[in-house]
């Protein structure tokens, strides 16, 4: 007996040290003549799992031993006991009606964080969502410390974990918080790629160039760690969507590797198991494919670069100029969503939301609205524009002023082939002086609201969040030069009350006998 | 005149223009600024707590003297005085008690080290064989008063220690994609982890890379090899590319990193100053961490033209054994554990070793080491509280919080806490049997001397000993200043004004009643307002 368990724990450590990195690249051209690029690494950490953050109280963590996992990425989960963790950073609206749904979903306007923490142990979630925080700020050179109290909400239903929470009979919970004013650049995707194992020097990572990756129309990159019963994943992904035809001299929506990214794959990246090219083949026209790829299914060609030395630079050919589809403008989701905030007075507003369903079948959705405390809803002021009750499930966190957000979160029902309009009167709250950032005149950018389309069982899981765009609020803001004028003014007003009501309490008067020739 | 009058009352009947009514007003203002300054002063001041300032410099000045106590054969009755000054010179810090012979049993409490007479030079526990030939005083000098190693870390209670296995160019033919860490870091360092135990906590972790390029191109050699010549062993590490230390945490990190050349760039060798390829494939950064380079054979497969995918090696222990010989005695002089002289001997039928694994350090050189650590723990909490007492006193603008009060005294406490343990030594090691008490005694003050460290250098970096810096006092005059200084005006006009009128009308008084003149009151008026 005991042999067989020193048997079996001899054979999970073998196997715990396996460790598996893949990559992907999946190419598609878009209606509008753009291309969407979608790179996905994944490093797979085998019957690994999160930590139980009530062993946060031993100060001795087991030993880090990575191959392929980033280290400084595993340390960070470990120290802060994370289970789940979310990190998209994006720059640029994502327009769904005319490119569909992205490969990842998190494709919201600025930083996004999510993570799911387990409660108990020496430490609360709250402190340890603040390390995690600084960590990651640290890690990515980005300013996540900003995702404050004051951003940090927990939507009870919009993000349900992407993977498995880990059964320890402890509550856990979720922390998520989202600021749009970040913007993604070079500085953000140096660290990125140092995570990666073969960085950016073989295997597709190569193509990853920061001239051609901030250049693009949208651009995001974003990290994800999930647990599932095969142990840790951490998928680490760079989305964009750029524009051959505005990089290209001709009118020619033709795309290569070299015209993208201006790189070829010229090394595979040794210890990839799998390094795979997906080409979506466009449904009509004329078009060539080079080289030839190895397998085509479905209406994709699959490209293996696993192992394959040579440079690569696949890429897709029309023979004419491309002609911009006017005729062809039905949404490619199932959904649309204009969301505006309007007013001009510097006090109130009003937000509208505009939700268009454009399929025959009734549509569930999910509506999540994270917002700084800065603007707050009069909830009874909310108003559907429709003859049925369509809102149900509502449920409202009040914001609490210089500390916590408000968050807003329903369900919509559309009917088929129907609109719906949701609008909502709202208070601009007015700052402290040193609450206004430096570029005060520039407005406050809000976070997006999400939507999630439910299944008809209610279900959120395997669902793909929506992203709206974000919305800019203007706030009064202060002529900074003002304080000092105020001082300066009120203390002479002061000083000037004072010494007349000085002089008047302590003045001698006296009666001037004047002469008589005096009076003439 | 009548109309006038009856028209006016005498402005000298209201109540007001009374002149004691007058006086006390402006009194009242006065005494009401006078009362309001030490409120203004309390809510306008930094917080500067005191510190010990006295206690510091006096804790400061103190020597440490750590006792040590050594038992010589008999027959090396004449060597006690040559011992006893050979020490005082060389180690301040030591107060060392030399007998010999029977006197050793006589002193009431019993000797750390004995010295033994025997043929050959070894040592067993905490006993010294040593011939009659040779210098006792030198070997024993260089056992317990070794100086200190400048490439050793500085002290810290727990260690970081992070293996690196490094692939200049994993794409380049052939790449290591594994090690067998942990079966090496078992042989390899925890013996030597477990021994420290005493003084240091550590953390170990792993980590691979499969690119890390070089910042510099390696000197070509003949016969296709190539060479880094002493220079670029200064600039081998390429920190922008290699992520090798992660700030997760503030302990200090001992960085490994197991080299692969790259399988175009192989072998390389570290070349001496005259440009000969040394034998040796590791080198040391001095505080910083050990590099071996690790040169595979070439790859298996013959070098035809065609690129073929990179051969995949896997590291296994043996492979290892050599790299991590390296890495551990490296990873000893990082630590500053004391090498024992070249001519000694260790002995193997030493008792402590009868447990599992023998420990690969003697008595001797742990107990040097958490000497000569101690010494160093207290000389720099020593000059870390002289220093933060001095820049406190120095820059009046600094604030001086409670916790940085706390840690001050708490360091203080903790250095005081060394020194008494060290004045009374006599009494607390009396009933102690040998082996085990001079060990805890010395890791006991080892862990006091740690204490005052960490608390010394947490005050002197104390994050809001800067905060007031940022806001000098010229600002707070630029914002007072037009308030005050054009209320204060009439004040003190009013205040003079008033002032001199008393004392004119005292004189006038005093003359009045001297010469029996006219009054006062119906005179011409003092002073006009306007």
């Amino acid at each position: 007996m005991l042999w067989t368990a020193i048997l079996l724990s001899s054979l999970t450590f073998v196997l715990g040290q396996t460790e598996e990195f893949q990559e992907k690249l999946s190419i598609k051209s878009l209606r509008d003549g753009r291309v969407a690029s979608s790179f996905s690494f994944s490093i797979l950490l085998r019957d690994a799992s999160p930590r139980d953050p009530r062993f946060l109280a031993f100060d001795d963590d087991d030993s880090h031993h990575y191959t392929l996992f980033p280290l400084t990425l595993g340390q960070i989960l470990r120290q802060y006991a994370v289970t789940e963790l979310h990190l998209t950073l994006n720059a640029g609206k994502w327009n769904y009606d005319a490119w569909g749904y992205p490969d990842e979903s998190g494709v919201g306007v600025g930083a996004e964080l999510r993570a799911w923490m387990a409660e108990g142990g020496p430490s609360s979630i709250d402190d340890r969502w603040r390390g995690l925080r600084n960590a990651l700020a640290g890690l990515f050179c980005a300013s996540l410390g900003s995702l404050d109290e004051q951003r940090t909400t927990s939507p009870a239903l919009s993000f349900p974990p992407d993977g498995y929470l880990p059964d320890w009979g402890l509550p856990h919970e979720l922390r998520h918080a989202s600021y749009a004013s970040e913007h993604v650049c070079t500085e953000n995707l140096t660290p990125f790629l140092k995570l990666l194992p073969c960085k950016s020097l073989s295997g597709l990572a190569t193509l990853l160039n920061p001239h051609r990756l901030f250049d693009a129309d949208w651009h995001g990159i974003g990290l994800h760690v999930l647990w599932h019963p095969e142990g840790v994943e951490v998928r680490l992904n760079v989305q964009l969507v750029s524009d051959p035809i505005r990089i290209s001299s001709s009118r020619k929506q033709d795309w290569s590797f070299k015209t993208l990214f201006d790189r070829k794959v010229q090394k595979p990246c040794p210890v990839a198991k799998s390094s795979l090219v997906v080409v979506n083949l466009p449904s009509s026209g004329i078009y060539r494919v080079d080289p030839e790829p190895s397998f085509i299914k479905d209406g994709k060609a699959y490209y293996d670069l696993t192992n394959s030395p040579g440079s690569w630079n696949i890429k897709t050919v029309w023979p004419g100029d491309f002609e911009y589809p006017f005729s062809d403008s039905t949404p490619l989701v199932p959904f649309s969503v204009r969301r505006k905030l309007l007013s001009s007075a510097q006090d109130t507003g009003k937000l509208s939301i505009v939700v268009t369903n454009n399929q025959e079948e009734q549509l569930d959705l999910l509506y999540l609205e994270t917002m700084p405390w800065i603007i707050q809803f009069y909830l009874h002021t909310a108003r559907v524009y429709s003859d049925e009750n369509l809102i149900s499930n509502i449920s409202y966190t009040l914001p609490v002023p210089h500390a916590r957000p408000g968050t807003f979160e329903s369900v919509l029902t559309l009917p088929g082939r129907s609109t719906l309009t949701f609008a909502m009167d709202v208070q601009k709250a007015f700052l402290r002086y040193t609450e206004h950032p430096p570029d005060a005149q520039r407005g406050w950018d809000l976070p997006p609201a999400v939507f999630t389309p439910l299944a008809h069982n209610g279900s959120t899981k395997q669902m793909r969040q929506f992203y709206t765009p974000s919305l800019l609020v203007d706030l009064a803001t202060p002529d900074f030069s003002m304080p000092y004028n105020v001082i300066m003014f009120t203390c002479s007003v002061v000083a000037f009350i004072f010494g007349s009501v000085f002089n008047v309490l302590t003045r001698k008067f006296v009666i001037v006998r004047l002469e008589a020739n005096g009076q003439k | 005149m009548p109309p006038v009058a009856s028209r006016f009352r005498d402005p000298s009947t209201i109540f007001f223009q009374n002149d004691s009514v007058r006086r006390c007003i402006i009194a009242s203002y006065w005494i009401i600024i006078v009362l309001a300054i030490p409120l203004w002063w309390k809510t306008t001041s930094i917080e500067r707590l005191g510190l010990p300032t006295s206690q510091v410099y006096a804790e400061a000045e103190k020597k440490l003297r750590i006792p040590l106590s050594i038992c010589l054969d008999e027959i090396f009755i004449d060597e006690v005085a040559k011992v006893m000054t050979g020490f005082q010179d060389t180690a301040e810090y030591l107060d060392v008690k030399v007998t010999a012979g029977w006197e050793c049993n006589q002193s009431n409490s019993s000797s750390d080290y004995t010295v033994a007479w025997e043929d050959k030079l070894e040592i067993q526990d905490r006993t010294l064989y040593h011939p009659l030939s040779g210098s006792l005083t030198n070997t024993l000098k260089s056992l317990l008063a070794p100086q200190i190693d400048p490439r050793a870390a500085q002290y810290a209670p727990r260690y970081r220690l992070s293996f690196t296995l490094l692939n200049e160019d994993g794409s380049a033919g052939q790449v290591v994609n594994g090690w067998d860490i942990q079966e090496a870091i078992q042989r390899h360092v925890s013996p030597i982890t477990s021994a420290l135990s005493m003084l240091h906590n550590f953390t170990i972790e792993s980590q691979v890379q499969f690119h890390a390029p070089l910042a510099f191109e390696p000197q070509s050699l003949s016969e296709g090899a190539y060479g880094l010549t002493p220079e670029d062993l200064t600039v081998f590490v390429n920190s922008a590319e290699w992520t090798l230390s992660s700030s997760s945490s503030n302990d200090p990190v001992l960085h490994f990193v197991l080299f692969v050349p790259s399988a175009e760039r192989r072998p390389l060798r570290i070349l001496n100053e005259d440009g000969t390829p040394s034998t040796s494939s590791a080198f040391l950064i001095p505080q910083w961490g050990g590099i071996v380079i690790l040169n595979l054979p070439s790859p298996s497969s013959s070098q035809d033209e065609s690129p073929s995918p990179s051969e995949r090696v896997r590291l296994t222990a043996d492979d290892l054994r050599q790299s991590f010989g390296a890495f551990s005695r490296q990873m000893t002089t990082l630590l500053g554990v004391p090498k024992l002289p070249p001519a000694i001997s260790v002995s193997s039928s030493s008792p402590s070793s009868s447990s599992s694994f023998s420990t690969p350090f003697t008595h001797w050189q742990i107990d040097t080491l958490l000497r000569l650590r101690t010494h160093e723990n207290i000389r720099r909490s020593q000059d870390t509280l002289r220093s933060t007492v001095k820049v406190v006193d120095e820059i009046e603008g600094m604030p001086v919080g409670e916790e940085v009060q706390n840690q001050v005294r708490g360091s203080l406490g903790a250095l005081k806490h060394v020194l008494e343990i060290l004045s009374d030594d006599g009494n607390t090691q009396l009933t102690a049997t040998p082996n085990t008490p001079t060990s805890q005694y010395l890791s006991s003050l080892l862990a006091y001397s740690a204490r005052a460290l960490t608390l010394s250098s947490k005050a002197f970096f104390n994050p809001g000993m800067l905060a007031m810096l940022y806001f000098p006092a010229e600002h707070k005059y630029a914002v007072y200043t037009p308030l005050f200084a054009s209320a204060m005006i009439p004040l003190v006009v009013a205040a003079m004004r008033e002032v001199k009128a008393w004392m004119k009308e005292r004189k006038e008084k005093r003359a009045a009643l001297g010469g029996g003149g006219g009054e006062v009151r119906d005179g011409p008026p003092e002073q006009r307002e306007d």
